[in-house]
């Protein structure tokens, strides 16, 4: 579809499901190069020159980008082009697609329920047509929860092999700029543009570049690990093993069943490490530069964040909140490690439950709990992918496929074998 | 407590609960985390080939919020320890507030 019709099916559409927060009436590209004509939707936390980078947050209501993030340029220079900002949860608090103060986002594919954050806003677009593909970022499951709500494909690359610089960030120690896309192949493309090493982010390594034939490949020899987690809801775990047995028998890959050890405290470990290094963040938002200061104009779960951060990093407190989640960070790393060694992948559903509607009633800890199985691929710097596997009453739901560190091309070549049945 | 998470102007009160029941979270997370402290070593830093080499010519960049950058002079070594509000020769004395923007 030519981006005129992009453009003319979201100003038609765009209001049911609020997935863009801004437009480029005027977007074009070079028409030249691996994304030549490819239209593409960015999360409103990543910086493109001239647009409104807001964060979905009235803190940075205003303010423009000055400069390109490092993963724009690759997309300007292959030829694509930026169709507009999307909506996501205030500066990428959340897990629901609630939290943006400008109305949440809403889920073309189950009217009525959460999309799923907190690239809420990318995975709807996809999922309503609005783009051929679109740019997440991932700190505990960000781009594979919608990505699993919405019934499209989301990607966390491995930690440190695409670029976050321009990226405004939750969590430095485990953000990550992914794709979202219709299919696997689609995400492969843009992820092999977006990969690679920069200076700029000084933790980006080179990784092996993707390569799309490759991709297209049915890999032999593989072992699967099915992750051993209990999940109160039976029907999804039916679905994904359903799954798993189908690839199992038509490529003739073996299926075992897999325990990592202490992923049960993946929240545990997560949300000490993300309280505070947000927190730590955030100090720029201060409101003398540029913006409104924060902590006057965030919503509650950003506040909660900046305030428990700020709490549990005092000086009297040395040890307890964040370094121990630290260490019990190196558990979970170690325990993928080891399990790697045994299985070529694991696989689980991306979201142990079915989305809640918009506006529920929820506790905190509930809602946390959404992230629990995306969460471990944050912690240990994995790659992981969501693929659709299946619907139950009508509701998209996700398979996530984890893969060692900087084995991203296995990964997608799973993926798209798993498409393929 | 229960409450929805959509996007709402927060309270005095309502930040007092917020600040205490984030508390009450951390603290629940962080004792379930000491049942396995024995089983936890100290985090390192894996360096392996990651070190980078500090050019003798600078790229280090300025970026001014309301458009464009600028490059600056000397090493990044140089830039920061020209900024530090207190120093001696291999490290930085910095104190809350001290720093000169």
């Amino acid at each position: 579809m030519s981006v005129k019709n992009y453009l003319d099916k979201i100003k038609k559409e765009n209001k049911k499901i609020n997935a863009f927060l801004q437009i480029d009436e005027n977007a074009k590209g070079s028409g030249k190069g691996k994304l030549a004509g490819k239209v593409i939707a960015v999360k409103a936390n990543i910086n493109v020159k001239g647009m409104n980078t807001s964060c979905a947050s009235k803190t940075l209501e205003n303010y423009k980008a000055p400069y390109d993030a490092t993963v724009i340029k690759k997309i300007k220079d292959e030829g694509g082009i930026i169709i507009g900002m999307t909506n996501m949860d205030e500066f990428a608090c959340g897990g629901s697609g609630e939290t943006s103060a400008f109305n949440p986002t809403f889920n073309p594919a189950a009217p009525g329920l959460i999309p799923g954050g907190s690239s809420s806003g990318s995975a709807s677009a996809v999922a309503a047509d609005f783009c051929d593909f679109a740019l997440g970022s991932d700190t505990g499951g960000s781009i594979r929860n919608p990505a699993s709500h919405c019934g499209v494909v989301g990607v966390k690359p491995s930690y440190s092999s695409v670029s976050r610089y321009g990226l405004i960030d939750l969590s430095m120690s485990l953000d990550q700029i992914g794709p979202l896309a219709k299919n696997v192949s689609d995400a492969a493309l843009l992820l092999s543009v977006i990969q690679g090493k920069d200076d700029k982010d000084s933790i980006s390594q080179e990784s092996k570049k993707i390569d799309l034939k490759e991709v297209e490949k049915i890999p032999k020899n593989i072992t699967i690990g099915l992750l051993d987690y209990k999940i109160s809801d039976k029907k999804i775990a039916e679905v994904i093993n359903k799954k798993v047995e189908m690839a199992a028998r038509k490529y003739g890959w073996m299926v075992k069943k897999i325990k990592i050890p202490y992923i049960d405290l993946a929240i545990e470990i997560y949300y000490p490490l993300v309280y505070v290094e947000f927190f730590s963040g955030t100090r720029k938002f201060d409101g003398r530069r540029y913006g409104k200061k924060i902590e006057e104009f965030a919503g509650p779960e950003v506040l909660r964040r900046i305030l428990g951060g700020s709490e549990i990093s005092k000086a009297e407190y040395a040890g307890r909140y964040y370094h121990r989640a630290l260490k019990a960070k190196k558990l979970i790393e170690e325990e993928f490690s080891k399990a790697f060694k045994k299985v070529d992948c694991i696989i689980s559903p991306t979201v142990p439950r079915l989305p809640h509607k918009i506006g529920s009633k929820i506790s905190v800890e509930d809602m946390y709990s959404y992230d629990v199985l995306t969460v471990p691929a944050n912690l240990a710097g994995n790659c992981a992918i969501s693929i659709p596997a299946g619907k139950i009453e009508g509701i998209p739901v996700g398979m996530q496929i984890m893969c060692d560190r900087f084995k991203d091309e296995k990964m997608l070549q799973i993926a798209r074998a798993f498409e393929k049945i | 407590m229960a409450d929805n998470f959509l996007f709402h102007e927060v309270s005095d009160k309502e930040r007092e609960e917020i600040k205490k029941q984030a508390k009450c979270i951390m603290d629940s997370f962080s004792e379930k985390l000491s049942k396995v402290d024995k089983e936890m070593k100290e985090p390192t830093i894996e360096r392996k080939n990651c070190e980078r080499e500090e050019s003798s010519e600078c790229d280090c960049y300025e970026i001014d919020p309301l458009g464009g950058t600028s490059t600056l002079k000397g090493t990044s070594r140089e830039i920061m320890f020209g900024n530090a509000p207190g120093k001696n020769a291999d490290f930085i004395i910095a104190e809350k507030g001290g720093w000169r923007e």
